[in-house]
């Protein structure tokens, strides 16, 4: 698997650049917002999309990414980069998502509960590889899938995972060997 | 046959592929564009530390809150359920407020339909379904209106109404007026004679008919009251809205659907996914007769309803050729492109295939989906 950063990732900037961009957002610099919407929005759609966040939800979820990074801005200090803080929030946000689907899954197995309806696929999405690899990371763990999504498809740098899971470099180390060793196994089956 | 070698190759080879596949997905264009429109009328530059303390406190309240919420979530799962059913959706359409049915009720007002008074001097704080809650001041008048939306007949309302579950809005009546909101706090006063609107937080628009004016956080609005009819309860398929501030809705010019008048594409957009492909593209001709972003979405996404809704793929190419002639420098240019190629490939239309894709090639040389395009025009070719 490519280990290269993505094109379509937002690419490491100077601190100094975003910092300036934040500043203006925090002035009240609507065309900065802007920028700054424009900029970060493909890769928090694909990011959520690649977590598992169903399409039907993904707009809300994308949504309340960035009011979170509007409320967070005041605190954003520039130690980090502003991607990987933007990763830091997506990657929470979709986690909380996570955690309740599998809640609401899990209740709707109680026997008072109806069942729940599966989620429609996104028309826009047709590549039924796609679908293929979603179902595959879905059989991943939380961690392993944030750990293997961060690197493979959104081109992040160890440290910088680390930095987004609040982990230490060897644990993503760790996570990432075994996703990609369970993700291999599950597309052989499937080729078998 | 192949040997396991080559076929571990394949997988990796596969996997590779799909990753750098999954690596260009950005999303529906469509859709980032409406949670722009959604979010483009936060209050910039404001000081936001008050909401942050408030923020800060809550972890405090969650320990004493834990073992109600266990019990809040086996009863709210659901209704959560509820807002992903499209089933269900299509019975609830946009939802209203009602009132619970647990009100609490400073002052108790008998059945919870029932009007909320106050005296003078006299307060009442109302909960409200979807857990908004309404504090009504003195002199004021709460009820509820034919489609069971918060009413304010007299005096003066603060509402604070939580973000609502996709598809959802929380309406408020007042005189002739109807104010539309996703989630956020505004007040609402009903004098002699006229109505007025202040918002705390969040974006608010207030309709009357077919017009409407959006307002912002810190914004403020009044409007005549006397010798209008009361509020239209019809269902309006156009939220349209223009961006003003003190403006007057009597003034206000037709409807121009712009930045987060962008409901009636979600409205739209949800009659497909309910199956209702003809009520959908309805709405998408409606508002694509408007003018900005929205008729622009919408002039597009005519042509998606259009060969995936109502399986009339000619007619798609014509809408999205339309959309072309419209807006030849539009930011769904690329993506009405490649849609006409899709389509025309599909129909087996080699001829206008390819010119399609040779004058996507030439159009953007750069383009992230020049291999696509490639690739596709290739297939129509019939050459690996």
């Amino acid at each position: 698997m490519n280990q290269q950063n993505p094109a379509e990732s937002p690419r490491p900037r100077p601190i100094a650049e975003d910092q300036a961009l934040v500043e203006r957002v925090r002035k009240g610099d609507t065309l900065a917002w802007r920028t700054l919407y424009e900029r970060y929005s493909p890769p928090v759609f694909r990011f959520v999309s690649a977590l598992g966040v169903p399409p039907e939800e993904r707009e809300d979820a994308a949504q309340d990414v960035f009011v979170a990074i509007y409320r967070g801005l005041k605190s954003f200090r520039g130690e980090a980069q502003l991607s990987t803080w933007i990763y830091r929030i997506a990657a929470r946000h979709a986690s909380h998502l996570g955690r309740r689907r599998r809640m609401r899954s899990f209740l709707s197995l109680l026997p008072w509960h109806e069942a729940e309806l599966e989620p429609q696929p996104d028309p826009a999405e047709k590549a039924s590889e796609l679908r293929l690899l979603d179902q595959m990371l879905a059989k991943l763990s939380p961690k392993k899938r944030m750990v293997l999504v961060l690197f493979e498809i959104e081109g992040l740098g160890v440290n910088e995972i680390a930095s987004v899971m609040g982990c230490p470099p060897n644990t993503v180390w760790s996570r990432l060997r075994h996703a990609r060793a369970e993700l291999v196994r599950a597309a052989r089956r499937i080729a078998r | 046959m192949k040997s396991p070698t080559q076929r571990i190759d394949d997988t990796e080879r596969w996997l590779s592929e799909t990753t750098e596949a999954a690596r260009r997905r950005i999303g529906d264009e469509v859709a980032r564009r409406r949670v722009w429109a959604r979010i483009e009328g936060l209050p910039l530059g404001k000081d936001l530390s008050s909401r942050r303390a408030r923020t800060l406190a809550l972890p405090a309240l969650t320990g004493a809150l834990v073992a109600v919420g266990v019990v809040a979530i086996l009863w709210m799962v659901p209704a959560t359920r509820a807002t992903h059913s499209p089933v269900l959706a299509k019975r609830v359409p946009s939802a209203t407020a009602q009132p619970g049915p647990d009100a609490a009720r400073v002052v108790s007002q008998g059945s919870s339909a029932a009007p909320v008074r106050t005296g003078r001097g006299e307060k009442a704080r109302v909960a409200l379904a979807g857990g908004a809650g309404v504090e009504l001041d003195a002199d004021s008048v709460l009820s509820w209106d034919s489609e069971r939306r918060p009413w304010v007949e007299r005096g003066q309302a603060r509402f604070e109404v939580p973000h609502q579950a996709p598809g959802s809005r929380f309406s408020v009546s007042a005189g002739p007026y109807v104010i539309t909101v996703v989630g956020t706090k505004f007040h609402v006063g009903v004098g002699d004679d006229r109505v007025s609107v202040e918002v705390e937080e969040g974006v608010v628009e207030v309709w009357r008919g077919a017009r409407s004016v959006r307002l912002v956080a810190g914004d403020s609005w009044a409007g005549a009251l006397r010798g209008l009819a009361p509020p239209v309860v019809e269902h309006r398929p156009s939220l349209a809205s223009a961006s003003s501030r003190r403006t007057s809705l009597a003034d206000s010019p037709a409807p121009v659907e712009n930045g987060p008048a962008s409901m009636e594409l979600t409205e739209a957009r949800s009659a497909l996914r309910e199956g209702r492909p003809e009520d959908s593209l309805a709405m998408l001709s409606h508002c694509a007769k408007g003018g900005g972003p929205a008729a622009e979405n919408a002039a597009y996404e005519m042509g998606r309803v259009l060969r995936d809704g109502l399986h009339r793929p000619r007619a798609a190419v014509a809408a999205w050729g339309a959309y072309r002639t419209r807006f030849p420098n539009g930011l769904l240019r690329a993506e009405a492109d490649l849609s006409i190629l899709e389509t025309l490939a599909k129909l087996g239309d080699k001829a206008a295939a390819l010119t399609e894709a040779e004058a996507f090639l030439a159009r953007y040389p750069n383009g992230e989906r020049r291999d696509e395009v490639a690739r596709l025009a290739a297939r129509v070719r019939g050459t690996p």
